[in-house]
């Protein structure tokens, strides 16, 4: 799978999402393929960066250092380059990534079944839906219901774009849910100073009841769908209104660009084309 | 055969140049026979390179720059530097072409009598893999509407290959030194407005989803593939002008289909419409004055 991650105009997907990885779920001698496909999208508002000067969008240019910039770098030549010193990098190719575990890039290997309640949040990643493979019906279905039945998750690693994951793949309104995992290196539990303060503190019986009927006040279950993102609505509020009013900034269309703008930046080029000339001439 | 009272030997006429649409060189013969009327004021008193494809275009093809030694000597010649080329000057002279096998004949934009003065400045349209006749339509017409900004009027063609050709007819007191860094700049400004879709440079690593705009024609020892001839294609289409609504209508479609003509085509469209590049000969422009 090419690690490329190019968020352009056209990125949102019409019609049927797109797999995200495909393999086998695999534990023991039992072997169930399936197809992975997020399971959230982050709403978050997208802006264009717009230069205030001219109004024109601000193009991205991936261009090499070094280089005079002219040149922009095509996906298909962008390699991975590890930094082994200040300015050194060894080049590692995608394929050789995956030649490095092939079989683990296709399955994910569940290697125990553990209680849920034994995760700390913390180590949950992103989520992602677990499909079945044409063909892998039957087997998916006895999976979620052997895993309903014990009331147990699985633990699981693959690898999906050249990195190995710590997954929990458990049974959810008769699918199956599997949430990318934190190594238990990657939790950070840095030494604050803040928490010296809590050293040596006292807290009376009389405080200690009054939060606890704070806290009953506000108990209540978790409804998800009560809790909206009003910052993203506002924004949302605001966008409409500047729309509805009036656009403050001109479409990126080269036609928009003025008669003498253009003139001009014909002039500059031609001029440049001639420096050019001039410049092989004399080397030539 | 004679063609206004040149006698012309013919021979191997049902010899097979384009196996896949089974087109003769005797077909050739007539395609140009017929088409000589509109072609020839575009390549009379020019130096003529001739694309030979002695047996088909699926065989080997060669360019010949020099006239050939039994050429007749009623076919004018013209030395530049080491080369003495053909210089055709009557419709005898191009059928006298085909009968070589002859599929391509280019020119380039100056003239036998003053080599140095292009009549007109070309751009030449090439698509990178990932990218059709299409592509090169929309290119042409951004030309078009540039080159409008600037007071000046073009005409386009397709290659009757891959891609497109636009033409800004001069006819003025020009050398290359004025048109070779006009065109670059052209190029050089639609790579800048449009990063993702056109490229200025030859190299070919460049080139993938883009429209190469080949500026480099506009110099005196480059040729171009002249206005209906026809390509070594696997079928015989043409380099076809066109008119801009016709480029437009096709952008508009997305229809590649419909910027393809075969030699067929080509005669009807030369009937109904007349020569559509007529004006590129006509027409007289001079470049915009930058600065001092």
């Amino acid at each position: 799978m090419p690690d490329v991650d190019d968020p352009g105009p056209d990125r949102h997907a019409v019609g049927m999402p797109r797999a995200l990885w495909n393999g086998a779920i695999s534990f023991g001698l039992v072997n169930i393929p399936v197809k992975l496909f997020p399971a959230v999208s982050s709403k978050t508002v997208r802006f264009n960066q717009i230069d205030r000067v001219t109004g024109t969008r601000v193009r991205m240019k991936r261009v090499a250092e070094g280089d005079d910039g002219e040149r922009e770098v095509p996906h298909t030549e962008i390699v991975k380059g590890y930094e082994v010193s200040p300015g050194s990098w060894v080049t590692i190719e995608s394929a050789e990534l995956e030649a490095l575990d092939p079989k683990a890039s296709r399955s994910v290997d569940i290697s125990a079944f553990v209680d849920l309640d034994q995760i700390d949040p913390v180590f949950f990643a992103n989520a992602y839906q677990v499909a079945p493979a044409p063909g892998a019906a039957k087997a998916y279905m006895l999976l979620v219901e052997a895993m309903e039945e014990a009331n147990k998750v699985g633990i699981a690693r693959f690898v999906m774009r050249s990195k190995q994951y710590l997954a929990a793949i458990r049974p959810k309104d008769g699918r199956l849910l599997m949430s990318t995992m934190y190594y238990a290196d990657e939790i950070v539990e840095p030494v604050l100073p803040e928490y010296h303060e809590l050293d040596g503190v006292e807290v009376t019986d009389k405080e200690r009841e009054m939060a606890a009927q704070l806290i009953a006040n506000l108990a209540t279950d978790f409804e998800a769908e009560e809790h909206t993102d009003t910052y993203r609505e506002k924004v949302l509020e605001l966008i409409d209104e500047k729309a509805a009013g009036r656009t403050i900034v001109r479409a990126d269309t080269p036609e928009e660009t003025s008669v003498v703008d253009l003139m001009a930046a014909l002039e500059a080029s031609v001029a440049e084309a001639k420096a050019a000339r001039a410049e092989s001439r004399k080397s030539a | 055969m004679t063609v206004d009272g040149r006698v012309i030997r013919l021979r191997n006429l049902e010899k097979v140049l384009y196996p896949e649409a089974h087109f003769t060189k005797g077909e050739v013969v007539a395609y140009y026979a017929k088409v000589a009327d509109v072609m020839l004021p575009h390549l009379a008193g020019r130096p003529l390179t001739m694309h030979r494809f002695p047996d088909g275009v699926e065989a080997g093809s060669f360019f010949e720059k020099n006239i050939p030694a039994h050429a007749p000597d009623w076919i004018d010649s013209v030395r530049l530097g080491r080369t003495t080329h053909a210089v055709l000057g009557e419709r005898a002279g191009i059928v006298w072409a085909a009968t070589m096998a002859a599929l391509e004949l280019h020119v380039p934009m100056g003239t036998a009598a003053a080599p140095d003065v292009p009549t007109s400045v070309v751009f030449d349209l090439d698509p990178g893999p990932g990218v059709d006749v299409v592509g090169c339509a929309r290119l042409a017409l951004d030309i078009r509407a540039l080159l409008e900004h600037v007071g000046l009027e073009c005409w386009a063609k397709t290659s009757g290959s891959k891609g497109m050709q636009v033409y800004l007819p001069l006819n003025s007191d020009v050398t290359y030194d004025d048109t070779t860094p006009f065109a670059h700049g052209v190029a050089k400004l639609l790579e800048k407005q449009q990063p993702d879709f056109v490229t200025s440079v030859m190299a070919r690593n460049q080139r993938h989803g883009k429209v190469f705009v080949d500026w480099s024609q506009n110099t005196t020892h480059k040729t171009t593939v002249c206005v209906y001839s026809l390509r070594p294609r696997a079928r015989p289409t043409v380099s076809t002008p066109l008119t801009w609504e016709e480029v437009a209508a096709a952008v508009g479609a997305g229809d590649a289909e419909r910027l393809s003509f075969e030699a067929g085509d080509v005669l009807d469209r030369v009937e109904q419409l007349g020569d559509l590049f007529g004006p590129v000969l006509t027409t007289e422009q001079a470049l915009p004055e930058f600065g001092a």
